[in-house]
């Protein structure tokens, strides 16, 4: 059986990140790719947060092709027959270094894996791991149909299903109730239309996240990131809640319902649509991640459950690639010290003293959070409610500001589940 | 024997969109055309079975920033060496100046006893190049063949002439183009793919050839490429379900797709 350093299973953003990080060190490593390239299959929002991982691969993200830096941050609460939205623009977020990029992963992970290549990795597309090949517990390398290839490490890296992991027997298949399902579209609109539309300066981007009638109350919440040329607009949701609350809504229709609702419907409009598509995301949080590493493996990305529901926004692709990047670390140290023992706790080690698994410690309680309906149904209502008896005038004599202002905080939020709930958020 | 597989790489025609008519061709990934493929699997097999054979890939650059990766998937197929011939003069190129540059590319390579292209290149789909190499060349060409054996004075092919079969025997060298009924090109395995990055990849421009820009300017100008306009109806049938069903079907027989 010919033998490498590594082998990469999966070509996302957790598999490229790790092997970039091996091939530049100049370990011999090979990602096997099923795709027809790198991207062409990885769905996501949009929104990479570089901030954390600016340090860690600092020459990658000065040529990396971004679409829009994130300068402006939208949040609307659709209500009945309303709807609320705040925009906050901060100085700090319009300047170097950005915190956070919009992306398309068509062109994205196409990229990182040429810079991959560049470094001497082999990215091998269109083949797919069928199977990790062990010897007792240790996994000493995979199987892509006739083939068979050894490592001294496997890294997988194959996503949120873990079919590969779960058939070696490494990790459980993961339960769909933890899961939300996500669909998007992408709309091309000229550069100047969407900078308009989102009181954007050139160059700039915003985020754009709904909440309430999008999901029709579900657990979820829609999205909207502006690109070069094209927006992203999709709806993540939860798949317990769906099924359990809304058994009768055709989850598909959401998105055109959203795009109709008048809202939405003058942001998106003459937007031509150019691809739609679909994806599984975990959403359980700190429960949902599997041991991150055994005799020969390390686990990366979605497949080790690494992303996380902040509530205003989704994470995986900074955990993707950070887990990519400690992975080899520990793999370059432990090939240097001669010690491959050392691996899988020295990936651990750094995983949990970083960032990585300390923001998914604090959010551990934002799931619990959000499985209360009132957040995606109560809320974005009352907030309605409270704008709509303001800014109304009929032929009725008005109430004063601060009567129609309590009359309305006194019905829908000063009472004993709101009071709860705001008990509840110190937890988050 | 040795065996020169001229083949095209072009944009992956499933990513390529249509925006104003027009092919938007901007980070659309280039791929060995199916068609292509044929013919490399065919040199393949000639190989397999005429035993001691040489397989030479060979490529004009058109614009293709990746075009040694590209050519691996022909090495992956089972091609032992590639050529790739590079140079600006190439990008805008007709199929007079493709032809010239591959005729003169084989004499360079030392000459090939079986020359096999696709049936037309997977995007332009002219189906001019093999048969003006074979001409450039002064060597006869078959056209079409859907099937190859080795034998007779050099080689046997079969042609589908519609209503019945011509076989024809040629003395080596020839230019063969393959129809791409001919095979189903193999998949790479794993393994073959990490071979392909070891075998040998030359890199030429023009002027190897003995050619200068001038020689492969264009002929012919391409005034307009525009993706088909379809008309469509645009009938909205208004009222009930039976109502509109009914209206349906009446509109559909008065176009003759049902029959009244
Ligand atoms: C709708 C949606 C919105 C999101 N929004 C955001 C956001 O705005 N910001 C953010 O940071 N994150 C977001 N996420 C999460 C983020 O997209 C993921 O966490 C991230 O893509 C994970 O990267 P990965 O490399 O681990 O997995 P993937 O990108 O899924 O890559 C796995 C790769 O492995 C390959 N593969 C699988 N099995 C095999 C096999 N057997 N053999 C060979 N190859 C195989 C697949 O083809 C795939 O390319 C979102 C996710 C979704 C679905």
């Amino acid at each position: 059986m010919e033998k490498v350093d590594v082998i990469v299973v999966g070509g996302g953003l957790a598999g490229l990140s790790a092997a970039y990080g091996l091939a530049a060190e100049g370990l011999e490593v090979i990602l096997i790719e099923r795709g027809d390239y790198s991207g062409a299959k990885n769905v996501t929002g949009g929104r990479l947060y570089v901030s954390p991982i600016r340090n860690m691969y600092p020459e990658l993200w000065e040529d990396a092709p971004f679409e829009r830096p994130v300068t402006r941050e939208f949040i609307t609460l659709m209500g009945e027959g309303n709807s609320t939205t705040i925009e906050f623009a901060a100085d700090k977020f319009a300047a170097q270094p950005y915190q956070s990029y919009t992306v398309l992963r068509a062109t994205f992970d196409l990229w990182l894996s040429e810079q991959v290549m560049e470094k001497g990795g082999m990215v091998i597309v269109k083949q797919r791991v069928d199977d990790l090949i062990k010897e007792g517990d240790k996994v000493i390398g995979i199987r892509a149909g006739e083939d068979e290839i050894g490592a001294d490490i496997t890294i997988i890296a194959e996503g949120v299903l873990g079919l590969v992991a779960n058939k070696a027997g490494l990790r459980e298949l993961p339960s769909w109730k933890d899961h939300a399902v996500g669909f998007k579209e992408t709309l091309e609109l000229p550069k100047e239309v969407i900078d308009n539309r989102w009181h954007l300066a050139p160059d700039e981007g915003a985020a754009h996240l709904f909440m309430g009638g999008v999901t029709k109350g579900m657990l979820g919440g829609g999205f909207l990131y502006t690109n070069k040329e094209s927006i992203s607009l999709g709806i993540v949701l939860g798949m317990k809640d769906a099924k359990e609350r809304v058994d009768k809504i055709d989850i598909y229709t959401l998105l055109d319902d959203f795009k109709a609702n008048p809202t939405i419907a003058p942001l998106v409009a003459d937007g031509e649509l150019v691809e739609y598509s679909a994806h599984v995301i975990s959403e359980a949080g700190l429960s949902g991640i599997p041991q991150l590493w055994g005799d020969g493996y390390l686990m990366t990305g979605d497949a080790a459950g690494l992303a996380l529901n902040q509530l205003y926004t989704v994470r995986g692709m900074d955990f993707a690639v950070a887990s990519g990047y400690y992975a080899a670390q520990a793999i370059i140290e432990g090939k240097k010290q001669n010690d491959l023992d050392a691996v899988g706790p020295a990936y651990e080690k750094m995983m949990k003293e970083s960032w990585v698994l300390k923001d998914f410690e604090t959010a551990k309680n934002i799931l619990h959070f959000i499985e209360n309906p009132r957040i995606f149904s109560h809320y974005p209502n009352a907030v309605g409610r409270l704008f709509d008896r303001v800014f109304t005038l009929n032929d009725q004599p008005t109430d004063s500001i601060y009567t129609k202002v309590m009359s309305s905080v006194k019905k829908d939020f000063m009472n004993v589940t709101t009071a709860k709930e705001l008990l509840g958020m110190r937890k988050i | 024997m040795k065996i020169i597989v001229p083949v095209k790489t072009n944009p992956d025609l499933q990513m390529v969109r249509i925006k104003n008519r027009q092919p938007v061709l901007e980070a659309v990934p280039y791929i060995l055309g199916d068609l292509d493929k044929n013919a490399v699997e065919a040199a393949l097999q000639l190989q397999a079975e005429a035993g001691d054979t040489q397989v030479i890939a060979l490529t004009l650059n058109q614009g293709n920033r990746k075009i040694k990766d590209t050519m691996k998937e022909a090495l992956a197929m089972g091609a032992d060496e590639a050529y790739i011939v590079t140079d600006d003069a190439l990008v805008d190129t007709d199929q007079a100046g493709k032809a010239l540059a591959i005729a003169k590319a084989i004499e360079t390579i030392g000459g090939a006893d079986v020359i096999i292209f696709g049936e037309g290149s997977h995007d332009g789909y002219s189906g001019q190049v093999g048969p003006r190499v074979a001409e450039l060349l002064g060597v006869p060409e078959i056209g079409f063949a859907r099937k190859l054996t080795p034998g007779g004075p050099g080689i046997q092919a079969e042609r589908s002439m519609g209503d019945f079969i011509e076989v024809l025997e040629a003395p080596l060298p020839i230019v063969i183009t393959v129809a791409s009924e001919i095979n189903e090109p193999r998949i790479p395995t794993l393994m073959n793919i990490m071979k392909a990055g070891k075998k040998p990849s030359t890199d030429w421009t023009l002027a190897d050839l003995g050619l200068e820009a001038a020689d492969v300017a264009p002929k012919n100008k391409i005034l307009s490429n525009l993706a088909e306009e379809q008309d469509r109806k645009n009938i909205m049938l208004e009222g009930d379900v039976n109502a509109q069903v009914a209206a349906l079907i009446d509109a559909l027989t008065r176009e003759g797709v049902l029959e009244a």
